[in-house]
């Protein structure tokens, strides 16, 4: 792979910082008992999102992960923090409208839904993929997804189905090693969800999920061979999430809370700092420019939120209208 | 006497029957730590092998519990919220629900599906479905509705010894409630319909939350209408006598149900009435249950599922 621009790592770094601060604010939100309905913190999974979205085109299709509601991946792809705050509120400057709490939709650029049920995704996904093939302009699909989602067989029926027809499907999977409150360990017989992918004769390859370098790179080379008819492939980041499983719930693992030295330790490999030392170290950041970048996405934020409160809920008499297309 | 809430009361009836029958163990995915608390402080209890957390699998989860039912077990399988059974269907309505028939009867699945249903708390789409009546469309299942935590506890007691597979959904809203639990053990048995509120004017019926609407408006309503409020406590089996007895002395029934409307439990319920007691009805039976569109989430939720308000016009307009 050619050495990334300036640009290209600038980029990288400020979706970083963006998605952090979108997620610290939700957080705070949810702790003064503004959000609506309930918020998975992304922090720690930045990396994911923000790398594999770098390379993708507007018409490229991606399922979104539940982590920070899918905004890592989101902002990447070109949709506004803005709507996904007034959706957590309730807005019908949300992007539901406002009516459907989190299953967030931007067309436009090419986020078609996020699913309720944890693993659907696989099987969609690869209809998306499927109607790109038909379409035949190079779109693909990028779908992100946890360990949890690989447990169902709906990841398995996909992934057969996809790798039978050569499928431009990319399934990126978010391993951070919990579920909910059950440790992955518990759960699966293998130690790597890459090795899954032998099984359906596709490439399989594990990421540092901290490294946002790392998963442009691996998501960038999966993109390529899809783009080219050549069928899907399954990437494993290795990750973990600095915050409990959703906002208000204690961060437990079995019936003890998570032992705080791991979160710490794993949070010396924090996305955004790791980065951050990377590009200082470069010289392609300087601290005037860091302290720039964090001013403007503290005001985006600001600004979205206040966008948020702002806005009208939205009608009700909508409701029969969105049963049925017309 | 003592004072539990609604969780602690399922928790409660879990031990006991753990205690009691050694085949009795829970699945699913949490269970030891228990996002919902209906399992809280079992593992330390029981151990792993008895309170297992399980992969993300609503399927095989449900699948393993049936199997585990037919080879001797009494497994209870924790699918977490309610709509997450569709994800298991293949196992709770084709496998569960139709192992005895389809095995001419010597093959039997005693097991519970449990998970928690209902509207609240924004939630919105897929995780905020009362999924009673499909459960009913697939005859073999039994179904369990508990409204407070007394109900809550004798009922899953009853649930656990039942030779069948019962699916028994808790509501969001009624995880807090408390109320008082004898000291001794007892078993409510299914199909045991309870008045939950005695009146003489109009007949409620309502399960889960909405028997906590009804209560609501019959209070509001008391200086008008008396108001007698039937909770069903489960719909198969069904206590269908207690019902219709309830409907000739007031000869007028309102039936709330926070499963959609269309081919709902109130639809089903309604035509019951109007075949077994038409002649003593002097109005139409009348339906408030959620509208039929998916549950909205955030602020919109209200807009989609029943609320108290309601049944008062419901019940208003019985006896104008
Ligand atoms: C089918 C289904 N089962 C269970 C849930 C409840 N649930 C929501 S998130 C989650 C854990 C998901 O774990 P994973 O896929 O590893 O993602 P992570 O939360 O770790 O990022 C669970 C069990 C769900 N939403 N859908």
């Amino acid at each position: 792979m050619p050495e990334l621009t300036k640009d290209q790592k600038l980029a990288l770094y400020r979706g970083l910082v963006r998605a952090r601060k979108y997620d610290e604010l939700n957080v705070r939100m949810a702790s003064e008992g503004k959000l609506l309905t309930f918020y998975h913190s992304a922090q720690g999974h930045e990396a994911i999102g923000v790398g594999a979205c770098s390379v993708l085109r507007k018409d490229d299709y991606v399922y979104m992960h539940i982590r920070g509601h899918g905004v890592p991946y989101a902002i990447g792809k070109g949709i506004d923090p803005k709507n996904c705050v007034a959706e957590h509120l309730g807005k019908a400057t949300g992007w539901g409208g406002g009516i459907t709490g989190v299953h967030m939709v931007d067309k436009e650029n090419g986020v078609l839904g996020v699913g309720g049920t944890i693993g659907s995704c696989f099987v969609l996904s690869a209809g998306y993929a499927l109607a790109a093939k038909k379409r035949g302009k190079g779109q693909v699909c990028v779908c992100f997804t946890g360990d949890g989602g690989m447990q169902r067989g709906q990841a398995h029926e996909a992934m057969n189905m996809a790798a039978s027809w050569k499928l431009p499907v990319v399934w990126v999977v978010e391993n951070n090693l919990m579920a909910w409150f059950t440790p992955f360990c518990d759960t699966s017989a293998v130690k790597d969800i890459a090795q899954v992918a032998k099984a359906y004769d596709m490439p399989g390859v594990i990421v540092d999920g901290m490294d946002v370098f790392a998963v442009r790179e691996a998501v960038e080379k999966a993109v390529k061979r899809a783009r080219k008819g050549e069928g899907p492939s399954l990437i494993e980041c290795k990750t973990y999430r600095f915050r409990s499983h959703s906002e208000g719930r204690p961060d437990a693992c079995h019936n003890k809370l998570r032992p705080q030295e791991e979160i710490e330790k794993w949070k010396e490999r924090d996305p955004v700092k790791l980065c951050r030392e990377r590009l200082l170290e470069e010289g392609v950041l300087t601290v005037e420019l860091m302290d720039g970048i964090e001013r403007e996405y503290a005001v985006e934020m600001e600004e979205a939120e206040k966008f948020a409160l702002e806005s009208p809920y939205p009608d009700p008499s909508r409701l029969p209208e969105i049963v049925y297309a017309p | 006497m003592k004072t539990l809430n609604y969780w602690q009361a399922i928790s409660e009836a879990f031990a006991e029957e753990m205690e009691r029958d050694e085949t009795v163990f829970i699945i699913g995915e949490n269970v030891q730590e228990s996002p919902f608390m209906i399992t809280k402080g079992l593992v330390e209890r029981f151990g792993p092998e008895r309170v297992m957390d399980a992969p993300l699998s609503e399927l095989a989860n449900a699948g393993a519990t049936v199997g585990a039912a037919c080879a001797g077990y009494r497994p209870i399988c924790d699918l977490t919220f309610a709509d997450f059974i569709y994800c298991a269907a293949d196992e709770v309505l084709l496998k569960a629900a139709q192992q005895y028939f389809a095995h001419n009867g010597q093959v039997n699945a005693p097991c519970v599906f449990v998970g928690v249903a209902g509207g609240g708390f924004g939630t919105g789409p897929e995780h905020s479905h009362v999924p009673s009546a499909m459960i009913l469309n697939n005859p073999g299942l039994k179904l369990v509705l508990p409204s407070t935590p007394y109900d809550a506890k004798g009922l899953m007691k009853a649930a656990i010894r039942d030779n069948n597979p019962v699916c028994y959904f808790f509501h969001k809203k009624l995880m807090g409630l408390t109320g008082e639990i004898p000291e001794e053990e007892y078993v409510i048995p299914l199909g045991q319909a309870d008045i939950k509120r005695k009146g003489s004017d109009v007949t409620v019926v309502a399960t889960l939350y909405m028997v906590h609407h009804a209560l609501t408006a019959a209070e509001k309503l008391k200086d008008e209408i008396s108001v007698e409020v039937i909770d069903p406590r489960s719909l198969e089996p069904l206590d269908m006598d207690t019902i219709l007895e309830s409907v000739k002395k007031t000869n007028r029934v309102v039936i709330v149900d926070e499963d959609t409307e269309r081919c709902g439990v109130a639809a089903e319920l309604g035509q019951q009435i109007m075949e077994q007691a038409f002649d003593y009805l002097d109005a139409p039976v009348r339906r408030v249950c959620s509208r039929n569109m998916p549950v909205a989430g955030a602020a919109m939720e209200k807009y989609t599922i029943p609320n108290a308000d309601q049944v008062i016009s419901a019940i208003r307009s019985m006896v104008e």
